[in-house]
């Protein structure tokens, strides 16, 4: 189950951060999402000579909280995809294909003319298209 | 036999083939909107350099979206850190995706360390644009120039990027060289990665 997912800008601000619970932990949601950024910064400088190649965009599982499992996507403008679930046992394939289907859904946002860079994305269409993403990761993780 | 091997020639546009979205514009559709472009920009400002640095601008926007787009569709895309990598990202892949051809050439120049720069026969931009006498040095390509400072500012290079006029003998119009300035900071963590 999918709990949130968080756009991160190249400066570490954030551009679209979006929870899929019903329970009123948006701040502690934040709060890991936060964490998760020192993560994805000390994976990026200090490459582990036999640990994945450094300009690789899917960074894998960043940590493993209590319940919760992060995973970090970092595209070529480093702008960083955050993903928070709850489910123990996600294929790496699965999370693979969420974040294609998510920087697919987040280019079609940036080319927008209306939008500028470094301020939150403020689309309707994004918002849909990412809800519409968790529900099919929902759907082909349980089956 | 005869007629064996005769490429098919589609007399009527509505016989062609649907094409499957091969993202491809007209060029005539494209000259008219740049020419608009550049005509709306020059009732806006009062000097050549103002008209040109707009133009870059429009350029940068367009540069910043294109990286991103191009960077979801590549397929087995890797994130370039090194500066060697970016500039033939730039010089093949981004010009094949906005130009349909790999640029002409990429050189380094010769006095600075951090000076390359992208020649071009003639601008696909500038095809059917021709500079009036009084306005000097102004090269349209300024459009591209911008489009190379988006895509290498927003990939964590920056630069300064402008396009000039080279002129070579035996040929009528001049060359276009797009010059590209790196900042210190990128020299100094290329020199760091070794």
């Amino acid at each position: 189950m999918i709990v949130c997912v968080a756009v991160v800008g190249h400066q570490n601000n954030p551009l679209y951060i979006q929870s899929f619970t019903e329970a009123d932990d948006a701040l502690k949601l934040h709060h890991i999402v936060h964490c998760s950024l020192d993560v994805i910064d000390e994976r990026v400088n200090n490459p582990k000579k036999s640990g994945p190649l450094l300009n690789e965009t899917f960074l894998g599982l960043l940590y493993p909280t209590e319940n919760y499992k992060v995973y970090g996507y970092l595209t070529n403008t480093k702008v960083k995809f955050i993903l928070v679930t709850t489910d123990l046992d996600v294929k790496d394939a699965d999370v693979r294909n969420f974040f294609r289907r998510f920087h697919a859904a987040y280019g079609d946002a940036v080319s927008n003319p209306f939008h500028v860079p470094g301020k939150k994305i403020t689309s309707r269409t994004f918002a849909e298209s990412v809800s519409t993403i968790v529900k099919a990761f929902g759907l082909s993780s349980a089956g | 036999m005869i007629g064996v091997g005769k490429i098919k020639q589609y007399s009527n546009v509505l016989d062609k083939p649907l094409s499957k979205g091969k993202q491809e514009v007209s060029l005539s559709a494209f000259s008219f909107l740049f020419s608009e472009l550049v005509q709306y920009n020059q009732t806006q400002v009062d000097n050549i350099a103002e008209l040109e640095r707009r133009l870059e601008d429009a350029g940068y926007s367009v540069g910043a979206r294109v990286l991103e787009l191009l960077c979801h569709r590549e397929k087995g895309n890797r994130r370039e850190t090194r500066l060697l990598g970016i500039l033939s990202f730039v010089h093949s892949t981004v010009w094949k995706v906005l130009f349909g051809k790999v640029a002409d050439s990429l050189e380094k120049g010769t006095e600075h360390e951090d000076e390359y720069m992208i020649s071009e026969k003639e601008l696909l931009v500038n095809r059917f644009i021709s500079i009036p006498k009084d306005m000097g040095t102004f090269n349209c390509g300024a459009f591209v120039a911008g489009i190379v400072r988006g895509v290498l500012d927003s990939a964590g290079f920056p630069a300064v990027v402008t396009a000039h006029f080279v002129p070579v003998e035996g040929q009528q119009r001049p060359r276009t060289t797009i010059l590209i300035k790196f900042a210190e900071e990128v020299l100094r963590r290329e020199a760091r990665l070794g």
